[in-house]
């Protein structure tokens, strides 16, 4: 999905922003210090404002993300390639190719404890995952549009060799 | 009080030395093998939030006692159940070398198991022992706070809120802000507890038991349950120290009025079924609780932004107020609880979870809240009611020294989180992949900068302690 460079840079600026607007409004003009009825009413009388303009951004925020939700199982064609995956400590029974390209969809699923399928593309970033349980199989649709070798990582902690849990395909 | 606040601090001073460890292993600095290492991990996690929780309890009983009667001794044994399954829990890691983590997902810890089944027994007892004593404190403030403003109506200035003229024309008084802190706390806490003694037991009786089938995804859900609750709500205990420390500080009042009342009712909904967004990479998950868990964890942040943190900042705005540690800390939790704030509304936006999801941008998020949120509420509410008795506050240098150690050493911890997290390192790995060492190294470097600071600020406050009480007010 490529987003993870976009939330570090959201967090940076917005959190950035956060510290110097609190650091200076409780530094400002502190030498002289006005009661707090002045203080007060002209905050509260903003607060309103800020209130709707959080509500505002929260709703408008959560409405643009949800087309890119992930549990599309239902919005996948029903030509889409099906691949069974299968965790177990500590590896994952995988496809050696996956064609490019192609709506595909994984059918993941454990054989003991949660794993993760974490899916790397060949830049090193995720390119998208879901929980490998138990008694559960769950369908990650997925459409890949750069050809390469794709690293599996586990990314859920399953035991002493989770780190070292890995697996790989080749996108072609 | 003192018990208490002194049990946590001294529990998580031991906690933040096994968490250095930990990085400085994760960077390839000391060389420790995987299962000692997620032994400790396991330890360091639980520990983590078990200290901050006492510590919480600990303030809130002290300022509910202020306001009402209450029994010295049930705090006592509330206590007690607290050290009987913090001491369980150690042995079960040292010597029993469990290693399954706190948040463990079923079927975790019966396979691929490296430590034998009594550490399992202790480490689940030893919680369990926590729990108890946690919803004994529960009862007891639930209790006296429904019996002093007049059942949840009173306790929850519903009166106040929807009658307001005819409540405050008869002289009626809402409660202070802190007690709406104890009653979210004792409310959710009841529910948070009750919650993890169900997983709790169900795992115990599958370890005695094991043809019992336990259901891996309500498993999963009760445990994130009990685990997410359990650590929001020790930023929410903290945070009454903030409602009685900053007026202190700044000499200004802080009185409840009604969207303080609405901003704790939205938290006492939005922080228990925020639940859900650890849950978003379960496609098994029905999905309205998907949608629900986002558009409830970006809720839950409005009570903090609008009320508790807006009115925080009016508190201090040309106020006059003098940065003693107390303040500073504070203050300075406020902006961390923001910060970290901003990190886990991003993590909780689930386009963005799937590229962070059980990377190190979760740890990042929590970090962030806890070493520069709850525990600085803590370390200033110590502060506040130490240089208030000691009419002295510390210089200019050791107030530098300390903030540059704690917050400049703090944030160049969590930054390498959140950087390693975006660049896909995934969490909980005893060997991470390029960049993770390279970002361990800067955080370790980071942490040993924060705990020099944080050594100074136990001298400051030792140093403090000892001064005469003073004359004069602060």
């Amino acid at each position: 999905m490529g987003t993870a460079y976009l939330s570090f840079e959201i967090f940076v600026v917005v959190g950035a922003l956060a510290i110097i607007a609190m650091v200076f409004l409780a530094n400002y003009r502190s030498q002289e210090p006005l009661p707090q009825e002045v203080v007060t009413s002209k905050g509260y009388a903003l607060r309103r404002y800020w209130f709707w303009l959080v509500l505002v951004v929260s709703a408008i925020t959560f409405a643009m993300t949800i087309p890119y939700f992930p549990y599309s199982a239902a919005k996948t064609p029903a030509d889409a390639k099906h691949f069974t995956v299968v965790a177990q400590q500590y590896g994952f029974s995988l496809p050696a190719v996956v064609p490019v390209n192609v709506p595909v969809v994984f059918d993941v699923t454990s054989r003991d404890v949660n794993h993760g399928f974490g899916i790397y593309g060949p830049s090193g970033a995720i390119v998208g995952q879901v929980q490998a349980m138990p008694d559960y199989t769950n369908h990650l649709a997925m459409t890949f549009t750069v050809p390469g070798h794709y690293t599996i990582r586990c990314l859920e902690y399953c035991g002493i060799a989770h780190a070292a849990m890995q697996g790989e395909f080749d996108v072609r | 009080m003192w018990t208490y606040i002194g049990t946590g601090l001294a529990i998580f001073t031991l906690m933040m030395l096994a968490g250095i460890l930990l990085r400085a292993a994760q960077a390839g600095w000391i060389p420790v093998d995987p299962g000692t290492f997620y032994s400790i991990l396991s330890l360091h996690g639980v520990g983590m939030i078990v200290a901050m929780a006492i510590a919480g309890l600990g303030t809130l009983w002290y300022l509910v006692r202020r306001e009402m009667e209450l029994d010295e001794r049930i705090a006592y044994i509330a206590y007690g159940f607290f050290v009987a399954g913090v001491i369980s829990v150690i042995v079960s890691v040292i010597p029993g070398r469990y290693g399954s983590l706190w948040t463990m997902l079923y079927p975790l810890p019966f396979v691929g198991t490296y430590w034998p089944a009594w550490a399992t027994g202790a480490w689940l007892i030893g919680n369990a022992l926590v729990m108890l004593g946690f919803m004994l404190w529960c009862a007891q403030i639930l209790g006296a706070l429904l019996a002093k403003y007049g059942g949840v109506r009173g306790m929850l200035a519903i009166d106040y809120v929807f009658a307001n003229r005819a409540f405050t024309q008869a002289g009626r008084k809402p409660p202070p802000p802190a007690m709406f802190a104890a009653a979210i706390t004792a409310f959710d806490g009841f529910i948070t507890g009750t919650v993890g003694l169900v997983i709790g037991t169900a795992l115990l009786v599958h370890l005695i038991d094991p043809t019992v089938a336990i259901d891996p995804l309500w498993a999963k859900n009760l445990t994130y349950l009990f685990g997410h609750s359990i650590a929001n709500l020790t930023m929410y205990m903290a945070v009454a120290g903030v409602y009685v420390g900053l007026p202190l500080c700044t000499k200004r009042a802080y009185h409840t009025s009604p969207q303080l009342a609405v901003a704790w009712w939205a938290t006492l909904v939005f922080v228990i079924i925020a639940y859900f967004h650890h849950l978003y990479m379960d496609f098994a998950q029905m999905q309205w609780m998907q949608f629900v868990g986002e558009i409830a964890s970006y809720l839950a942040a409005v009570p903090v932004v609008v009320v508790t943190v807006y009115g925080g900042v009016m508190l201090a705005h040309r106020s006059g107020m003098r940065w003693s540690l107390g303040a500073m800390f504070l203050y300075g939790g406020m902006i961390g609880w923001v910060v970290g704030g901003v990190g886990a509304v991003i993590d909780a936006t689930i386009p963005a979870n799937v590229d962070l999801h059980n990377t190190l941008w979760v740890p990042a998020h929590f970090h962030t809240y806890l070493l520069e949120g709850v525990l600085l509420f803590t370390l200033g509410w110590a502060f506040v009611n130490i240089e208030q008795r000691a009419g002295a506050v510390s210089n200019l240098m050791m107030r530098w020294l300390v903030g540059l150690g704690m917050f400049g050493g703090g944030a160049l911890f969590v930054f390498s989180f959140y950087i390693a997290g975006a660049a896909g390192v995934p969490r909980r790995y005893a060997v991470e992949p390029v960049p993770g060492p390279l970002w361990a190294g800067v955080a370790t470097a980071g942490a040993i900068v924060f705990a020099l600071g944080f050594a100074l600020c136990v001298f400051e406050a030792i140093r403090l302690m000892r001064l005469p009480k003073g004359e004069v007010a602060v």
